[in-house]
């Protein structure tokens, strides 16, 4: 079974390379050189005007033993990803699930609802997010209805984070398309089936839906998990540019950011980017390790 | 795993920039000039950058001065470009990093961090050719020359101050401070201004990070000790200042600290003295009139309340231009320079905008037909420059590593205002904080 099956993976192989082709051009022509350089610079105190000095590992050393703000950036940077990560992909799934029902001009409702994953990152939405949070904002205005009286979101410290969380949330439309599609590939003789057997719709949802789902529910994951371990624009313009109020809005990449441009220590903020590519590597590779116990593959059942 | 090495990708991005830098530089301003060389006449075509922060003002009149200066430089091209104040400083450092930086641009008294770092052009071999430098201010000149190198030619010269919202004064019924007051008596009536126009209203802003190198030198210390190398201040010279700006945050004076946050003080689009909801604050003379121009409020200023030496306060330059040490056309820069400062019409334009000039010409022509806010400010520099005479203060510079240390004081008043440390434990961890900045920065 095993050698006739070969020759075909082979030539899967030899197509999937060939779509990764520009992919991996762009990699070993842009990324890779600049990649090696900054896991030089990490290694020495370089104040991007002089050259570099060979300092050792004395930036790790100082990042894990004396630097608060890398902890607390840290810190937050954690309680982002797993406030938004979860929040966005059950709103995403929830909202792929009313829109399966088969209503009419489907495809507008995609097209709305996906918008948002284009914006969200952007500066001017941010912007607009501020306004919305102001303690002067329409979200204060409307809490104000039910005799709230609202936080000031964006310039208190304790409650800055859940701007940010809300507008990654906000950009679910993403994972939306991609739950959506996965839904559409389930047959819907599982349904009828079940259907016969008695199942209602919540157990058909656990047992029939979200089990088909799992390869889609996977990928959705660990893409969300990169994307926030990532985000740097809400943080940079909903706060206050510096990490503000009271480093509240000192997300990982900021820290990174600031260190390098603002401070003037490019071989310091090297080491902190090269810490987080092992931490998003280290999360995306428990994600990989788990899959096999609750993803489920359809159609490689007889391959294992 | 496509994903995962973009990330690295983010990651390396601060290392691209650096690797593509030194060879961009010359990339850009060599093919912008020959993009825009046109064979009309023999003289070769020349394309400056420049970049400068500032509001959308300030943005006006620089580019009106500088098409001005095209038409009388027709082989010269100049194009501007601005960013707000609180991003441009990290704008400029991206592009002296990658050597895209543009040929000439604003510094302020973080000056010397950029002359230490030897990026800015030495405009020594043009003094006196394309640079004229007689008319200007000696003290402006020795400003500018650091490391016995003419660097940085200062575009104006402004003096702190406390602006005043006269017409909130008037509403409260309180009388308008008059210089040669003390920090008592700041903290007394801006509680009193609180206290009479209710919820709302407030006396002042918190500046304790702006006025800390006023508050040491008032008191004989200073913030950063430049010959030495080190700070100028103890744990305890600092510890009373920040106590002071509690102290009186408690009595009711003071901003809330999220007001501050989502309204600061130096945002003329969001200040709350413009918007009638705070009384006085720190502010360099040069901004009076910008922030007249946005308010039907009466705005005066008042020299900074006395502390035991003193006001602290030196009438210096607010800001001015430097070049990039790699510009390919050094002697335009210069042209520009002393248009800048020199040039009748130029300073017409720019007005006060950036400080009252440098130069005893340009004074007089902008004397001529200024308006109330300006007469306010020519005022008040002069009271300035007297108090100066009596009792002298060193110009300072900010300390190396300014940005950091900027954010590590608005931390510290943070935290102290969150109510989340107490002062002492706060000035504690500031002060440790600030001697490893400077020797992170050495």
């Amino acid at each position: 079974m095993r050698t006739s099956r070969r020759p075909p993976i082979h030539t899967h192989n030899r197509t999937a390379y060939a779509f990764l082709l520009p992919w991996l051009i762009g990699f070993f022509c842009l990324t890779l050189g600049p990649m090696l350089g900054s896991l030089y610079l990490s290694l020495t105190k370089y104040n991007l005007l002089r050259s570099p000095q060979w300092i050792g590992f004395a930036n790790f050393k100082q990042i894990f033993t004396d630097d608060a703000t890398f902890t607390h950036s840290l810190k937050l940077t954690f309680t982002y990803v797993l406030l938004s990560v979860p929040l966005r992909l059950v709103f995403a799934l929830l909202v792929a699930l009313a829109l399966n029902k088969g209503i009419r001009a489907l495809g507008i409702y995609r097209t709305v609802y996906y918008i948002p994953s284009l914006l969200g990152g952007s500066v001017a939405i941010s912007i607009v997010w501020r306004q919305i949070f102001d303690s002067e904002g329409i979200v204060n205005a409307f809490l104000g209805w039910f005799g709230i009286d609202g936080p000031a979101w964006i310039a208190h410290p304790d409650y800055l984070i859940y701007p940010i969380v809300t507008l990654s949330v906000w950009q679910f439309g993403s994972a939306m398309v991609i739950f959506l599609a996965g839904l559409k590939q389930i047959p819907a003789d599982l349904y009828e089936a079940s259907q016969v057997d008695g199942a209602g719709k919540i157990r058909q949802f656990f047992r029939i839906s979200l089990p088909m789902l799992s390869p889609v529910l996977f990928f959705n994951l660990i893409m969300s998990i990169i994307n926030s371990f990532q985000a740097f624009t809400p943080a940079y313009v909903i706060g206050d540019g510096h990490g503000g109020p009271l480093d509240a809005s000192m997300f990982y990449t900021l820290y990174l950011y600031l260190k390098g441009f603002s401070y003037f220590d490019m071989g310091y903020a090297s080491a902190l980017a090269w810490i987080m590519l092992l931490i998003i590597a280290a999360f995306t590779g428990i994600v990989f390790a788990t899959s096999r116990y609750w993803v489920f593959y359809g159609d490689s059942k007889e391959g294992r | 795993m496509k994903k995962r090495m973009l990330v690295a990708a983010l990651a390396a991005m601060t290392v691209a920039l650096t690797a593509c830098g030194s060879s961009g530089g010359t990339q850009t301003s060599g093919s912008s000039a020959s993009a825009g060389s046109s064979p009309d006449d023999g003289q070769q075509q020349v394309e400056l950058r420049m970049m400068w922060w500032g509001d959308q003002t300030r943005a006006d009149l620089t580019n009106k001065a500088l098409e001005l200066f095209e038409q009388k430089h027709p082989n010269i091209k100049v194009v501007g470009e601005f960013a707000p104040s609180d991003g441009y400083f990290d704008k400029l450092n991206t592009q002296l990093a990658s050597g895209t930086a543009p040929d000439v641009f604003f510094l302020g008294g973080n000056v010397v961090d950029y002359a230490n770092k030897g990026v800015l052009l030495d405009l020594d071999p043009y003094v006196g050719k394309e640079l004229k430098l007689d008319d200007m201010d000696t003290t402006m000149v020795q400003y500018g020359t650091i490391n016995g190198k003419l660097v940085h030619i200062s575009a104006g010269a402004n003096a702190r101050g406390i602006v005043i919202n006269k017409t909130m004064f008037e509403k409260a019924g309180v009388e308008v401070p008059q210089d040669g007051w003390n920090w008592d008596d700041y903290a007394r009536i801006s509680k009193e201004i609180s206290d009479k126009l209710g919820k709302g209203y407030y006396g002042t802003y918190n500046f304790t990070t702006d006025g800390m190198d006023i508050y040491l030198k008032q008191n004989g210390k200073q913030l950063y000790d430049m010959k030495n190398g080190k700070l100028g201040f103890e744990e305890a010279d600092i510890l009373p200042w920040f106590q002071y700006w509690d102290n009186t945050s408690k009595a009711g004076g003071v901003v809330t600290p999220e007001l501050q946050v989502s309204n600061p003080p130096t945002d003329a689009s969001k200040s709350l003295i413009i918007k009638g909801k705070v009384a006085m604050t720190l502010l360099p003379s040069n901004m009076l009139a910008s922030f007249q121009s946005l308010t039907q409020d009466e705005l005066t200023m008042v020299q900074v309340p006395r502390g035991p030496k003193g006001t602290g306060v030196v009438f210096e330059s607010s800001q001015g231009l430097s070049g990039y040490a790699k510009t390919e056309h050094p002697k335009e820069v210069a042209e520009l320079m002393n248009f800048w400062i020199n040039d009748p019409d130029a300073v017409k334009i720019l007005g006060n905008n950036r400080g009252v000039p440098v130069t005893a010409a340009g004074r007089q022509t902008l004397e001529a037909d200024a308006s109330a806010a300006d007469k306010i400010v020519y005022d008040f520099t002069s009271r300035v420059s007297e108090a100066n005479k009596k009792e002298p203060f060193a110009i300072s510079y900010n300390p190396p590593g300014n940005a950091e240390f900027i954010k590590l004081s608005d931390n510290t008043v943070q935290l102290i205002g969150f109510g989340k440390e107490s002062v002492e434990q706060a000035v504690s961890d500031f002060y440790k904080g600030t001697l490893k900045i400077l020797q992170s920065n050495q």
